[in-house]
């Protein structure tokens, strides 16, 4: 940078020295220039133009691009391919701009892949190095990711917006959320197992628990594991989580479709009663305290979870509330895309891993609606109110997209059939739920 | 790791056990919680305003009535 202004500057004395006086080579004023730039880079002493100019050259995204070298080191220090240094790099600009597109030609959840897109674009620069530990991106890594503190607040934010009050009115249909959650775990399955019989993987047991929370369809909760099991994949897995969070209307409604019938999807679900207000004031207490006795590891998520949803549902501390539900929340989304496109460096990013991260949170997340489906169906034999089994595919904790494409799906089937706050119950379930998995996923691994 | 298969089957049957147990205690607590809130705190019943509302019917066409009868008077 400083390098290529001064260049800049001699380049330009150079060309008015030349230009007023071809045989006099030391003019006062670019003598006192050359002089300074001696003082802090002595090898720039009396070059020719054609040299200045390659050596600028040198210094530029073009060389740096189209001539890769070896022994070149990234932020943390290891050694970078040639590939990744080349057409790597061009790649990935190529998949940040895809990512720009599908948030905002496409709309999928713009609000975390732009930050994320152009905290990657930002990590593929050449030379700049941003990625370093002294690097604008490297520094809000390790402020807020390295040590999972962004994610919390985000859980904090989310626990402001989240209202209960469906899944209180309700609250057997919270099992739901919990079915949902098998999505994880049944991958988790799958993937130790094709990483253990089949060359096409080669992941850790953490690896693949890491990959494998992608079907609990929380973002926050993906980002915390991912960071604490298996810093490395994190780009993918964050990746992966927010554009199938954002796929959510696309990948459900097929498998809610082949998994229920006619009959079923049309089943009308009784009015929801009123729920007291120190119901829900009591709700974050309670889950609370339920963490504190069976799962204290998860508390950090579901501590600051209710916290949020304690501030509003307490009714005195709106100012409070109201920075956690946009504020702040805003503030760290920022913060936490830019923190996580840095892990988008191609040489990150572009590795036979990713391809598997992608393949196997897309399955994550089908198995966990479909177990959502299932656990609802097996519920409306069992009981005698009747419940559409499509909520089932609200229990993963996207929300509140998921309980949106229930309504949908079930609007289609029969108009009139308004399913949004019956779907919301299980939807906020497994935001719990899938805290609940985190929790013990950390534990196993600690 | 040896079996890695039979290791993450293990998880997977705690994991879920957990997060049913979880919920399952959750609902119950929820089922409670409901049952006391509605017994101690019983919401105050909203449609107090039906018999007022009839009151102030009443009130009204005494009050019209009276309006009517004093015009009528003028006349």
């Amino acid at each position: 940078m400083k390098r290529s202004l001064v260049a800049a500057l001699l380049l330009f004395f150079t060309l008015f020295v030349t230009g007023a006086s071809a045989d006099e080579h030391h003019q006062p004023a670019a003598a006192a220039v050359e002089k300074s730039v001696e003082a802090t880079h002595s090898e720039n002493h009396d070059k020719s133009m054609w040299q200045l100019l390659s050596s600028f050259y040198k210094t530029t995204g073009i060389y740096a691009f189209t001539n890769p070298k070896d022994g070149v080191v990234n932020g943390e220090g290891e050694e970078v391919s040639k590939f990744h240094q080349s057409w790597g790099r061009i790649i990935m600009i190529g998949i940040t701009l895809i990512l720009f597109y599908l948030a905002i030609a496409k709309g999928f959840e713009p609000l975390l892949l732009i930050p994320i897109g152009f905290g990657g674009l930002l990590a593929n620069i050449p030379m700049a190095n941003m990625t370093s530990d002294h690097g604008f991106l490297g520094v809000i890594y390790n402020a807020g990711i390295a040590n999972e503190f962004f994610p919390l607040l985000i859980f904090m934010g989310v626990g402001a917006m989240t209202d209960f009050g469906p899944m209180l009115a309700n609250p057997k249909t919270a099992l739901l959320g919990g079915a949902a959650q098998f999505g994880i775990f049944g991958t988790l399955v799958g993937a130790a197992a094709l990483s253990q019989f089949t060359p096409l993987f080669d992941f850790t047991l953490q690896d693949c628990a890491a990959i494998s929370i992608i079907g609990g369809a929380d973002g926050p909760t993906s980002i915390f594991i991912a960071t604490k099991l298996a810093p490395d994949l994190l780009g993918a897995i964050a990746v992966a989580a927010y554009s199938y969070m954002a796929l959510v209307p696309v990948i459900q409604p097929p498998i809610m479709k082949a998994l229920t019938s006619k009959e079923e999807r049309v089943i009308v679900m009784k009015q929801q009663r009123k729920v007291h207000r120190l119901e829900k004031l009591f709700l974050p207490l309670i889950v609370l305290g339920l963490s504190i006795l069976l799962l204290p590891e998860s508390t950090p998520l579901i501590g600051a979870f209710a916290f949020g949803n304690f501030a509003k549902e307490s009714g005195v501390v709106d100012r409070l509330s109201d920075t956690m539900q946009n504020a702040l929340i805003n503030i760290v989304t920022i913060l936490l895309g830019l923190g996580v496109g840095s892990k988008l460096a191609a040489e990150k990013f572009l590795v036979g891993d990713t391809l598997g991260i992608l393949i196997l949170g897309l399955v994550a997340f089908a198995v966990g609606t479909a177990a959502g489906v299932l656990m609802a169906k097996l519920m409306n034999r069992l009981s005698s109110e009747p419940i559409n089994p499509l909520i089932g595919a609200a229990g993963v904790s996207a929300v509140p997209m998921a309980a949106r494409v229930v309504n949908r799906v079930g609007m289609d089937e029969k108009p009139g059939n308004i399913l949004l706050m019956h779907a919301m119950g299980p939807n906020v379930a497994g935001v719990i739920g899938s805290a609940v998995a985190a929790g013990v996923l950390i534990s196993i691994f600690n | 790791m040896e079996n890695m298969v039979a290791e993450s089957f293990k998880y997977m049957i705690l994991g879920m056990g957990i997060v049913f147990v979880f919920l399952y205690v959750m609902v119950l607590v929820l089922q409670f919680q409901a049952k006391m809130i509605g017994k101690y705190f019983p919401e105050k019943p909203a449609d107090k305003g039906g018999e007022t509302a009839g009151v102030d019917k009443k009130k009204v066409a005494a009050a019209i009535a009276a309006i009517q009868h004093h015009k009528n008077l003028r006349k």
